[in-house]
């Protein structure tokens, strides 16, 4: 063979080789599933929108730890985690290429579309298998049902209101707020603090538009929940004349300086480190920060569930203890047994008394009530949630952020912003998300 | 090598590399292009609109918000680096004292990721926390405090500054490498001809170096309508998606608000919207040529 001949050929070789291994690493592996570990259990994927589950849930972490320590050998859950954006993303590629993992985490207005895929198993089998869970759920498990049956549990039990540092209301002399403390009241509490050099209400736009949760109630109490059906179905606008006149209440606290004045360039993190430093006198969030305010602030957090409002006509003893997102299982599950025992157990285990342990001595409130639960006395800020949901308050069934499709809830949150950062009247605002709803039909 | 300027060899070779350019830039274009034209939340399956979503686009007064802020980003960039990285280019080609410690300086920048670059600048910007108005307080010069990022006005220009400082130094790099491939003889020869330093730039050194002119042109086009992460990592967006640019408007649309094809209408446009400007530099530039 000539030279000429042995380099064509070599050429021809190496074209050939890169364009096949091209193509192969462009290949689909294909699904994972029902995956036996090294001590030969049945391992199932769980999918969180945390891309560190022991730094960032750790209750979750410590229940799926105490899951595999007692099943050793027989079955292992394993954290699939990414960062709430990118498990949005991840799970949505998962689901058009049938790699979702058997377990996963969902937000509450994108749950629904994956139920209408049909990718969700239904889990009423679950819950008439295990009554006694169900009771536990006592009905919060009903925020996740629909035409397709029971397509996701409720992760964890979301308590959403207003934090607040006793020592820097004492500081400037004011009163702590209680269940009677008026949107007027409260009006008064914010001219104090401006004049004190202390930003009242702390809260950050950028990137965390979520992070409206004190204002759940505020929703609720002008009828959110008794308006919503009506205006998804289109009988009704959002810009009317209950929700103008909430929105108007947002724009007043705007207008009396409660807000960071850099809230635009602020995010939901940076609001929270003004509150656990001491240079806000409010933070509104949740439950899952209990275990950072014990340990920032103490003994001096104070927890409220935001102000009444004495021109509303609708109920104003309203508390926020929704479910939060779904936990949903992959409908491929039910075609393995082995696997979908697996599932089964951990969310048995999930949903234990056990489990609802774990959860307190973490400050979250687990989705499930038993008898006999209650938080140490250095868990102050979950006593403070406490001592609020002691006066009986009712909840909606699901918070006002989540009835929602995604592309109006975030035209929900936009609009919330608009009014506090005075880019949009509250009939602007009203108007964009009546302009997202048309144009999610 | 005989055998490799064949023209069927040549084929061959570049077969693969066209390949994964169709597989990986082609086809996503052509499947974005196809669900601007759907209504599709990312699962299940995609609904055909037709053009809604383009009429949408055209009544969407925020898509004409990040529309206004890409241009004023693109008119601020496209200036400001053209003329001013082309004048540093000649300037650090003379041999000038600390000309390499400037010429590292300058490109520092461009080697920074540009999420750091966004969170530097927020520390510089930041209606609160931003070195600009806190020393305009410590200047007793309190009323020219702004919100150079976060309010309504200020963002595009800033973005476009920011974007100014992190590219400027890889432009720089550009030119002053074009500005090496003139030859000297013919830089001399204008010398002895007694022409002015402005005539030498005008006359001689513009007009050889207009292809690398050109390529810094398409650059800063190009780069212009990508400019993601200064914004995310400055604004978000915000206030109310006022300082979106286009690109991350249609991130937003698509990921945040799972409106895919809204989204992909979005991310058409900017691409039309870049290839035209990108195509009427071209047109233009090589009319005078002729």
């Amino acid at each position: 063979m000539n030279s000429k001949r042995l380099k064509k050929w070599c050429s021809v070789a190496m074209v050939s080789m890169v364009v096949v291994g091209t193509l192969s690493g462009c290949g689909s592996s294909g699904k994972e599933s029902s995956k036996e570990g090294d001590g030969g259990e049945v391992v199932i994927n769980f999918g969180i929108h945390v891309a560190n589950p022991k730094e960032q849930e750790s209750v979750t972490y410590n229940i799926v730890q105490a899951f595999n320590e007692k099943n050793a050998g027989k079955y292992k859950v394993e954290f699939q985690a990414a960062d709430t954006e990118s498990h949005s993303k991840n799970m949505k590629l998962a689901a058009s290429d049938n790699t979702l993992p058997e377990i996963f985490w969902l937000d509450a207005s994108e749950a629904p579309k994956y139920s209408n895929a049909g990718v969700l198993l239904d889990l009423n089998d679950f819950l008439n298998e295990n009554t006694e869970i169900k009771a536990a759920l006592g009905g919060m498990e009903s925020a996740f049902t629909d035409d397709n049956g029971q397509y996701g549990l409720p992760y964890q039990c979301n308590v959403q209101g207003i934090f607040y540092n006793k020592e820097l209301f004492d500081k400037v002399g004011v009163a702590y707020p209680t269940d009677e403390t008026t949107y007027e009241d409260m009006l008064g509490m914010l001219a104090k603090f401006k004049e004190n050099g202390i930003t009242p209400l702390s809260i950050g736009s950028k990137n965390s538009g979520f992070a409206m949760w004190e204002f759940n109630e505020t929703l609720a109490r002008y009828g959110w929940e008794e308006n919503i059906d009506s205006i998804l179905a289109g009988d009704k606008k959002f810009n009317n004349e209950d929700l103008v006149t909430c929105f108007e209440k947002l724009k007043g606290l705007a207008e009396a300086g409660a807000f960071p004045e850099n809230m635009a360039t602020i995010e939901y993190f940076d609001a929270k480190q003004l509150f656990n430093e001491g240079k806000a006198a409010m933070f509104g969030t949740g439950q899952w920060d209990c275990a950072e305010f014990d340990k920032n602030i103490g003994e001096k957090i104070g927890f409220w569930w935001g102000p009444t409002f004495t021109d509303s006509d609708y109920d104003q003893e309203v508390a926020m203890k929704v479910p939060s997102a779904p936990i949903v299982v992959n409908a491929e599950v039910a075609e393995d047994e082995e696997v979908q025992e697996a599932v089964f157990e951990f969310l048995k285990f999930y949903y234990s008394k056990e489990a609802a342990e774990l959860s307190y001595e973490g400050s979250i409130f687990p989705a499930t009530n038993y008898e006999g639960m209650s938080a140490t006395d250095t868990q102050y800020a979950m006593n403070a949630m406490l001592d609020t949901l002691a006066s009986g308050w009712d909840s909606p069934s699901t918070a006002p952020d989540l009835t929602v499709t995604s592309a109006v809830q975030e035209a929900l949150y936009n609009s919330l912003f608009g009014v506090m950062q005075e880019t949009y009247t509250p009939e602007e605002a009203l108007d964009l998300m009546d302009e997202a709803l048309e144009n999610s039909k | 090598m005989y055998w490799l300027s064949k023209k069927r060899y040549k084929i061959g070779l570049l077969i693969p590399t066209l390949l994964v350019y169709s597989v990986f830039i082609v086809l996503p274009i052509i499947i974005a292009v196809g669900y601007s034209f759907t209504r599709y939340s990312g699962i299940g399956k995609a609904k055909f609109l037709g053009i809604a979503n383009y009429v949408r686009l055209f009544k969407d007064k925020l898509f004409w918000i990040s529309f206004k802020n890409t241009m004023i980003i693109f008119v601020l960039a496209f200036v400001l680096l053209l003329t001013l990285s082309f004048l540093i280019a000649l300037l650090l080609n003379h041999h000038l004292r600390a000309v390499d410690v400037s010429k590292a300086l300058i490109f520092s920048p461009a080697i920074i990721a540009p999420i750091i670059v966004g969170i530097i600048w927020v520390y510089i910007l930041d209606p609160n926390i931003g070195i600009i108005n806190n020393i305009l307080d410590a200047l007793g010069a309190s009323g020219l405090k702004q919100k150079w990022i976060g309010g309504e006005f200020w963002s595009p220009y800033s973005i476009a500054i920011i974007y100014f400082w992190q590219q400027l130094g890889y432009l720089v790099t550009i030119f002053i490498a074009g500005l090496k491939m003139i030859p000297n003889d013919v830089l001399e020869a204008v010398k002895i001809d007694g022409a002015t330093g402005f005539q030498e730039v005008r006359y001689v050194i513009i007009p050889m170096m207009k292809s690398t002119i050109s390529t810094v042109a398409v650059l800063i086009i190009t780069g212009v309508f990508k400019i993601f992460e200064i914004v995310q990592q400055t604004t978000g967006g915000g206030p109310n998606h006022l300082s979106e640019t286009l690109v991350t408007y249609s991130y937003s649309m698509t990921f945040t608000s799972s409106d895919y094809g809204y989204g992909m209408s979005l991310a058409t446009v900017t691409f039309l919207l870049s290839l035209i400007i990108t195509g009427v530099y071209s047109f233009l530039t090589r009319e005078k040529e002729r």
